[in-house]
């Protein structure tokens, strides 16, 4: 009896034992049936200047990011979801590499939008060709997609490049009937390329080049600038500057010592807060700009604008447009990356993508012999009219 | 070339008035405020801030408030023994920390007021009146300080202090307190340098660093004992930037300036008279 009720007991326990394992499994099952498949995240880097002299692009550029990103990397994207690990490479190269490594070894992103200077790229670019990541980077300096490098195949340009910018520009002004040019330039690798440029398209644009002066980023006056170009009887000025004051401050030169000359500005003036340090002094000049995003929008730039606006930032200038450029490429790539989303495959993907989504001008495309994803057709030489980038 | 002497010179009263505080210093306490520039660009983005003359005075209150923390510093170093070095580099640090904060409350945007667009004629040259207000101010204030330093009791204070500390002590004279005043004096002029440079060419939150080192400049050139030799300091830095720019190509005319000093530094090294050997 004993034995039996033992027995018993036993099967009964046995039982409960075989009833609750199988109760976990079915439990588990619906359970498995009931939740979405999860998606895989993918970790972006975002190595931008939000700090040092480049931090004038570096923070539209992340603003425009963050905002976008909300939007439309909200919901997975083709099973992926977007993840973005933010660096500050504080405008300096040796940051920007040391940002780059640690994006890619200790975060594990597939891609790295930035760095933001043309000399943050050019540093970064072997830490990318080494660890297999490609960068998108937002700047207009050539070198960064010079075959020439044995990384160039990793770097992929959501900006324009320099010399298209340039040559624009200066056409624009031909046109206008500029015969006698003078350059102004800030001391730093941009500046320098601007000024070399234009003499190189001088003879080819139909036009001279009689006088050059420049300035570093901090001067507190530049009338013996202005009184030098003026001297040299230039009519048109051919401002290659990215920094607001310095431009400003140039106008002010200008005015104070005389020089009646049109002023042809390339894209790094074409900021809202140019307009606001030049006042008056900016009406009638000319800033190339990339797209035209605060003043005269196209259809995709209202709807970059109307992002930027309902996440609380105002539309600045081109810095939101390139850094929409950066994370639409990245969401373009991940629609179509068929396989494992490693920094290789990301790369290979960026080659193929043409006439993708994006928020700004002109028709992007990538190939395998062109990184430049955006041309001519991205820009538009605007004038400065009642304190507004009005397009022609 | 008259004309680039002129608008080096008027460009130069401001050099002075960054250079003013850091001979005052130098003379009183053997030390450099490194942060005369952060003092300059705070004043310019309060005042660029607050709209009319209580942006002026905003501005200026900023100046001295940023000195303020320096002259803590100062005073916590000083008592805590440390050299004039260690307070030197503590300075330079402010200086980048008032870059910070400008970029973090204001941002990248420039500073700059509406300048006059009527011009004065001078020996036939456009002048704008901000030219000539700046160098009067510089002039006026350089003077005050001269004549406070040789013709007052309170600059016959700091005039000891510099010479002996010790014996300043001795006598009676606060010098801890009086050292921290110049600093404090320092924010001022500094200040009013900020201001000047809304008013003429405008600055924005990189401007720190260059305009101390400028003011720097400005203050060794012709020795930094002296309010007199930082006005002229001043004057000579300015010119020779104007000239250098008039005159030299592209790719050398930031080099210029700096050679100039080095030469200037040099020369007066080797002209100075050394006298060697024991008294008989």
């Amino acid at each position: 009896m004993h034995a039996a009720i033992k027995r018993t007991i036993g099967i009964r326990r046995g039982a409960g034992l075989y009833q609750a394992i199988a109760s976990a499994v079915l439990a588990m099952g619906t359970l498995a049936l009931a939740l979405p498949a999860q998606a895989d995240t993918v970790k972006v880097g975002v190595l931008l200047s939000f700090s040092g002299p480049a931090a004038v692009f570096g923070l539209p550029e992340r603003d425009a990011i963050l905002a976008l990103q909300k939007e439309v990397a909200a919901t997975p994207i083709n099973g992926h979801t977007l993840q973005l690990v933010f660096f500050d490479d504080k405008t300096n190269p040796t940051e920007a590499t040391r940002g780059a490594t640690q994006l890619i070894s200790d975060d594990g992103v597939v891609a790295i939008i930035g760095p933001g200077t043309g000399g943050g790229i050019l540093a970064a670019g072997p830490i990318a060709e080494r660890l297999k990541v490609p960068l998108l980077a937002p700047a207009g300096t050539v070198a960064i997609t010079d075959k020439a490098n044995s990384f160039a195949p990793w770097i992929f340009r959501v900006a324009i490049n320099d010399q298209v910018g340039v040559k624009t520009l200066l056409g624009g002004a031909v046109k206008n009937g500029a015969k006698r040019v003078g350059v102004f330039y800030q001391e730093d690798a941009y500046g320098k390329f601007g000024n070399d440029y234009a003499q190189k398209l001088a003879g080819e644009l139909g036009f001279e080049v009689v006088e050059s002066v420049s300035a570093p980023y901090t001067a507190t006056d530049l009338t013996a600038d202005a009184t030098k170009l003026r001297n040299a009887n230039v009519d048109t000025v051919f401002m290659q500057v990215s920094i607001s004051s310095l431009g400003a401050s140039f106008l002010k030169a200008a005015q104070q010592v005389g020089l009646k000359a049109q002023i042809y500005a390339n894209s790094g003036l074409s900021q809202k807060s140019f307009i606001d340090a030049a006042g008056p002094l900016g009406d009638g000049v000319h800033v190339l700009s990339i797209g035209n995003l605060p003043y005269d929008p196209t259809p995709p730039e209202q709807k970059l604008a109307a992002i930027l606006e309902k996440n609380g930032e105002h539309p600045q200038g081109w810095g939101e447009v390139v850094g929409s450029n950066g994370l639409m490429a990245v969401v373009a790539a991940l629609k179509k990356i068929n396989g494992p989303v490693t920094g290789e495959n990301m790369r290979a993907t960026l080659e193929t993508l043409c006439g993708f989504d994006t928020l700004s001008m002109g028709r992007a495309c990538f190939s395998k012999d062109l990184h430049d994803g955006w041309l001519d057709d991205a820009l538009v030489v605007t004038t400065i009219h009642d304190g507004k980038f009005r397009s022609h | 070339m008259i004309e680039y002497i002129l608008r080096g010179l008027l460009n130069g009263a401001v050099y002075a008035l960054l250079a003013l505080p850091m001979s005052l210093l130098f003379s009183t306490a053997g030390t450099i405020d490194f942060a005369v520039g952060g003092y300059a660009l705070l004043a310019a983005a309060v005042a660029s801030t607050v709209s009319g003359p209580l942006g002026l005075a905003a501005g200026l209150a900023a100046g001295v408030a940023a000195s303020a923390i320096m002259a803590l510093v100062f005073a916590l170093l000083k008592r805590a023994g440390e050299a004039g070095i260690r307070i030197a580099l503590a300075s330079f640090g402010l200086s980048v920390a008032l870059s910070s904060f400008v970029l973090l409350v204001w941002g990248t945007q420039p500073f700059v007021r509406s300048t006059y667009s009527t011009f004065l004629e001078v020996f036939g040259l456009r002048v704008s009146p901000q030219g000539l207000i700046n160098l009067v101010i510089a002039l006026v204030l350089v003077g005050g300080v001269q004549l406070l330093l040789l013709r007052t009791g309170l600059g016959r204070m700091l005039r000891a202090a510099a010479a002996s500390p010790l014996a300043a002590e001795l006598a009676g004279i606060a010098v801890l307190p009086l050292q921290c005043a110049t600093v404090l004096a320092g924010g001022l002029l500094s200040g009013v340098a900020g201001l000047l440079i809304v008013y003429s060419s405008g600055l924005d939150f990189t401007a720190s660093l260059s305009l101390t080192f400028i003011g720097f400049a400005a203050a060794i050139v012709f020795g930094i004992k002296s309010p007199i030799r930082s006005l002229l300091g001043g004057f000579a830095i300015g010119i020779i930037e104007a000239l250098s720019a008039g005159y030299t190509s592209g790719l050398v005319t930031a080099m210029v300036p700096a050679v100039c000093i080095l030469v200037f530094l040099i020369a007066a090294q080797l002209l100075a008279p050394n006298y060697t050997g024991d008294r008989p």
